[in-house]
């Protein structure tokens, strides 16, 4: 009971570390996803670069380079902040291939008469492409978010108080190994589980009224 | 409707030896065309020989290599670059009617047809969604308003689709091919649409494969064939007796099938 009850108090910071990291991910893909699609070559080149390397590195390695290389070298953080950002981007990185995915679904028609009937390509963008990409990326974007919540526990090694940090104290206090990791895997998976139903939800709300 | 009406007759849009090339292929070779206000043109030939390009550059979808631009009055030439600007009030007179429809899926009807009066027009959206429901009535879709796109049949997308281009009040309208991609009943109920709208004056060009809509609706026939216009007449005349070689295989090789 006692390590359940530490694991519950640690639940906020896992929730803060995977949505922060999510938002800043989000925010960051759309110029990467721009880029990709960009009419010079070198813009082109570029950001898939960008987000091959940020695609390529497993987490830990990035939050590390994150946290004890350039924390050390050039600006000093604390854990939290270095959690967020590096997974915001390692987010950023996978994101933006999943909006790229969700672009190339959408029919050339549409940007052509978009065109055709004189709407602005700002309009273009978020009323008419946008909607129609984001669709198609939901249930991709809710796979990287499910993901990203248990991929967030690699964040106790540079020191987060969150849900696998509180785990491994607790069962080397108590020398207990194997319940309180129990107890941790059913946390995430409570935690998942909602995730998962949201997806199908908004599937089915942004299906278009096909179903309707 | 504040723009005062230039007078009937006169030509609104002036093609002036338009070239296109794509890589070293040759789509439009110098193709020149008047088009008078309240005239339908109809174009016909062969796959590849144009059609939709030279449609395309009127409303610059395609940027034409060279040559010039003038509709209603404004000029465009294509040695310089054309502003954002131009391209918008060039697009807000001309409307633009796809064989694919290319209806917003993600939005109903009424929502297809309001929306871009919203943001074209400025109009609110209780102006626009009166506009959109007397055209929809017009076209026969009064009952079908709340409905996606995808419930319609293609007909009846189609019929959205120029309800939708003629509520920005475009003063020339292009259809490329509108009928294509419909069974043939479903193409008429579209045909007897496009067939009103020329009766009230629309001036339109229109690509088409309907010999019997272009002979009886059009003004003027075109017939085109790698990148040129071969063949120009009225409509009757060219089809009873095509003057080329070329014009004449093309109409046997349609007329046969
Ligand atoms: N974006 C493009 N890139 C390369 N070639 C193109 C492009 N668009 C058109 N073409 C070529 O230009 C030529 C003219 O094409 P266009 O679509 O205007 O023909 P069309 O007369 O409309 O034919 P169809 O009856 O098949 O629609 C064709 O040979 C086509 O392959
Ligand atoms: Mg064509």
């Amino acid at each position: 009971m006692d390590h359940f009850l530490a694991i519950l108090s640690a639940v906020p910071v896992t929730l803060l570390v995977t949505f922060a990291a999510f938002a800043l991910g989000a925010v960051i893909a759309l110029p990467l996803a721009g880029g990709r699609r960009s009419r010079f070559a070198v813009v082109r080149l570029l950001t898939k670069g960008v987000i091959d390397i940020l695609r390529g590195v497993p987490p830990v390695v990035f939050v590390f380079i994150l946290f004890f290389g350039v924390g050390s070298d050039l600006i000093r953080w604390e854990p939290l902040p270095a959690a967020i950002v590096g997974l915001g981007l390692i987010s950023a990185g996978h994101l933006a291939e999943i909006y790229r995915g969700g672009l190339m679904a959408v029919h050339q028609g549409q940007f052509e008469a978009s065109a055709a009937l004189g709407l602005t390509s700002t309009t273009t963008f978020s009323r008419v492409i946008g909607p129609q990409a984001f669709r198609v990326a939901i249930p991709g974007m809710v796979t990287w978010l499910i993901s990203l919540l248990k991929d967030s526990s690699i964040v106790s090694t540079i020191g987060v108080a969150e849900i696998m940090f509180v785990t491994s104290q607790g069962a080397r206090s108590s020398g207990e190994g194997l319940l309180p990791f129990i107890i941790a895997g059913a946390v995430y998976i409570a935690l998942g589980t909602p995730l998962a139903a949201l997806s199908r939800w908004l599937e089915k709300k942004l299906s278009f009224g096909r179903r309707a | 409707m504040t723009d005062p009406q230039p007078k009937a007759g006169e030509t609104i849009l002036r093609l002036n030896d338009i070239r296109k090339v794509y890589g070293d292929h040759v789509a439009l070779g110098g193709v020149s065309l008047d088009v008078k206000r309240g005239e339908v043109v109809a174009i016909i030939g062969p796959s590849g020989s144009g059609k939709s390009t030279l449609l395309r550059c009127v409303n610059q979808l395609e940027v034409p290599d060279s040559g010039t631009l003038e509709v209603l009055g404004s000029n465009i030439d294509f040695a310089g670059r054309v502003s954002s600007a131009d391209l918008l009030a060039l697009r807000r007179k001309v409307g633009m009617v796809f064989q694919s429809f290319n209806l917003f899926p993600h939005m109903n009807v009424l929502r297809n047809v309001s929306f871009p009066q919203e943001r074209v027009l400025g109009r609110s959206r209780e102006e626009a969604d009166k506009v959109s429901r007397d055209l929809l009535e017009r076209v026969g879709l009064a009952n079908k308003m709340e409905n996606f796109p995808q419930k319609c049949s293609g007909g009846q997308q189609q019929r959205v689709a120029i309800a939708r281009a003629l509520a920005l009040e475009p003063q020339i309208m292009l259809f490329d091919e509108p009928t294509s991609a419909l069974d043939p009943e479903l193409g008429l109920e579209v045909l007897a649409v496009m067939r009103r709208l020329a009766d009230q004056g629309m001036t339109m060009v229109v690509v088409t494969h309907e010999i019997h809509f272009a002979a009886e609706v059009a003004d003027r026939l075109i017939v085109m064939a790698d990148g040129a216009i071969i063949e120009e007449g009225v409509p009757s005349e060219l089809l009873a007796a095509p003057k080329t070689a070329r014009a004449k295989q093309f109409l046997s090789a349609i007329t046969d099938r």
